[in-house]
């Protein structure tokens, strides 16, 4: 893991591990309504607690919303160029597409940021919190592997393909 | 108006309880301004320029100024920024063990903040090798107090 | 499968089996639609004279292009008529380009491959042309100024196979080389950067492998190259914003030095947009497995975190003592 890599998952870690402390809450608004108030703007400001902005530089960023019972986690996944641009975009695209298998998946980012998790009081009663938050951890290292072994590939099958056509003209 | 069952009819009713992010804000009897500040910011940065960022941090986490407008805060931060940033990263370890658990917390404050910042994001490297420390010396108990206390900077 | 092949396995397949059959003594009756890349499609159905003798017919966008560039039919037909078996029809079936009558007593191996290039033949005839054209070009003694230079390029005529709807091929024969652009457009916005990625590739191939340094010279540009700034419709091109691109293969003697050569070098050119759509998707599916494999690893490492409910319940069941029927469903009061 490299250098600057290790404090920017602690922090995530440790974030996580303090706001992960989420309780029941009825909605105060309807009456029977009990909804992830992270996700409910515009009314009462006193269950919501202070964001907690975690960055290892411009481009790679988490966005920690909290709230009495539900935090809503925003990754800003590394994208330096075009093309890891647009991995990007197809696979957390692919993973939202999914978001029923992984129960925590937002099926759309906050705007701005890459991928979005929502974890309730529900998540954290029927799972075990630290496993989540190992997830979490696990998922934004393997996503950045991931992109950069996708480009690799990219770039690997391209020259190749180029120059098995270009061959063809070698006697 | 066709989207009438969907306006907020409690926004407008004063008795409705609820409460929004001004109302969340503590109370002060006073309010300082930049001038007031003035001398501290300076006195941070002829710490900073010095070379003594534990003296710096010390003085930067000791009496946060909370009763003030966004503006001063932000000017505040900027000069707790660069103290941060300018620090060697052996000294990080100890700077943090002379601290006592209030100005942890108010660490804690100041490095979620510049991590919210484009200018801290820059530096986001050396804010996260300080937070590691902290949570090294102090476990989770600053990010809890950050995350419930009202009072920003 | 790396490469593509410029005969139609399809009609080859169908020729085949037709042969087979007559030899048999049950001649198939046929008719059918087969296609191939870029708009082109072929009609193999039975002649109405005679079982034994199939009519191959094709209709290709590239055609109207290529007559235009000279007498392809005489070309077409000087081409397939040495072979057994394939004749000329005097008149073409309607709705189609070009037809060939193949005698299926006569067929043989060669002539069924032949008749499965049509297509390519078609395509190579500009080619052919420029290859010509090239030889009158490097027999006249070779520039010595600026001035001649200048007046062999504007002069020498620019063959275009209108291929597709808005990408075509440009072969510019020259006195030293022959060069041929293929324009691009990509629809899609992922294939607009797979493709830079794989442009750029062609473009740096030959720079880096030693291997295959005497391959044709490979460019790359956003605007017209200079051989076609002579075009009416190039003379003023400022449209940079468009997703146009331009692929310049550069063509030096040694690439159709023989008919062999001339004939591997065309059934490549010819191929070239096919190839390398053809590897873009590829890829594109080779991410999406890959995603696919992806996504199951996660959902393990979250299933990690559920809570066994399994266990959950058998702790239930030793405080409470549950008693059991023998085929293990609780008993309720």
């Amino acid at each position: 893991m490299s250098q600057s890599l290790r404090p920017y998952l602690t922090a995530v870690r440790y974030s996580l591990e303090a706001a992960l402390t989420l309780s029941n809450f009825s909605s105060q608004e309807v009456e029977r309504h009990n909804r992830p108030e992270v996700e409910v703007s515009n009314s009462s400001a006193e269950l919501l607690l202070q964001p907690m902005h975690i960055s290892r530089n411009e481009n790679e960023q988490v966005l920690i919303e909290t709230s009495v019972n539900s935090i809503r986690v925003n990754i800003m996944v590394k994208q330096s160029d075009e093309i890891e641009q647009i991995l990007v975009h197809k696979f957390t695209r692919f993973l939202e597409q999914r978001a029923e298998a992984f129960y925590i998946l937002r099926r759309t980012p906050i705007k701005g940021y890459s991928i979005s998790f929502l974890i309730t009081n529900k998540h954290t009663e029927s799972m075990k919190t630290d496993k989540l938050v190992d997830f979490i951890i696990e998922f934004m290292e393997e996503v950045d592997k991931e992109i950069s072994e996708m480009k690799l590939f990219l770039n690997a099958r391209a020259r190749f393909v180029a120059e098995a056509y270009l061959g063809e003209f070698v006697y | 108006m066709s989207d009438w069952r969907r306006i907020d009819i409690d926004a407008y009713d004063p008795e409705s309880g609820r409460l929004n992010r001004e109302d969340l804000i503590p109370s002060y009897p006073n309010q300082i301004t930049l001038q007031d500040l003035q001398p501290t910011i300076s006195q941070l940065r002829s710490f900073a320029n010095s070379g003594d960022i534990n003296s710096a941090i010390q003085l930067a986490t000791s009496d946060v100024p909370y009763n003030t407008d966004e503006q001063t805060k932000l000017q505040y931060v900027y000069a707790v920024l660069e103290v941060l940033v300018q620090v060697r990263q052996a000294d990080v370890i100890n700077i943090i063990k002379g601290l006592n658990s209030q100005q942890q917390d108010s660490l804690a404050k100041f490095l979620y903040k510049g991590m919210s910042m484009p200018e801290g994001q820059k530096n986001g490297g050396i804010l996260l090798s300080w937070f590691e420390k902290l949570t090294q010396v102090a476990g989770v108990t600053p990010i809890v107090h950050y995350l419930s206390d009202r009072r920003t900077v | 499968m790396l490469h593509l092949q410029p005969h139609n396995l399809l009609i080859q397949k169908t020729l085949t089996e037709a042969i087979e059959a007559v030899n048999n003594g049950t001649p198939l009756t046929l008719d059918r639609i087969v296609s191939d890349f870029d708009y082109t499609t072929f009609h193999i159905s039975n002649s109405d004279e005679e079982k034994s003798t199939l009519l191959l017919s094709v209709k290709t966008k590239a055609w109207a292009s290529v007559v235009n560039c000279g007498d392809l039919l005489s070309y077409l037909q000087s081409s397939f008529t040495k072979f057994n078996g394939i004749e000329i029809p005097s008149n073409f079936e309607n709705g189609y380009n070009y037809t060939l009558a193949l005698d299926l007593k006569q067929l043989d191996q060669e002539s069924v491959v032949q008749a499965s290039l049509l297509k390519t033949m078609i395509m190579s005839f500009p080619f052919n042309l420029s290859f010509e054209e090239f030889n009158k070009l490097s027999s006249q003694p070779a520039p010595t100024t600026e001035y001649e230079l200048n007046n062999i390029n504007n002069n020498a005529p620019v063959f275009k196979i209108e291929y597709r709807d808005d990408e075509n091929i440009f072969i510019k024969p020259s006195f030293d080389r022959i060069t041929v652009i293929f324009e691009t457009i990509f629809q899609d916005e992922t294939d607009k950067i797979l493709g830079k990625v794989f442009l750029q590739e062609f473009v740096d191939a030959r720079k880096r492998n030693r291997g295959i340094q005497s391959a044709p010279q490979v460019l790359f540009s956003h605007e017209p190259p200079l051989e076609l700034r002579n075009l009416s419709e190039y003379s003023n091109y400022t449209d940079i914003s468009s997703s146009k691109r331009f692929i310049t293969f550069v063509l030096f003697p040694r690439h159709f030095a023989n008919d062999e050569l001339k004939f591997k070098s065309v059934v490549q050119l010819t191929l070239f947009r096919s190839y390398f759509h053809y590897h873009i998707k590829c890829s594109k599916a080779y991410l999406h497995s890959r995603m696919r494999y992806r996504v199951d690893t996660f959902v393990k490492v979250l299933n990690r975190a559920k809570v066994d409910e399994e266990e959950d319940s058998k702790d239930a069941d030793s405080e409470q003592h549950v008693r059991r029927t023998i085929t293990g469903r609780k008993v309720v009061y």
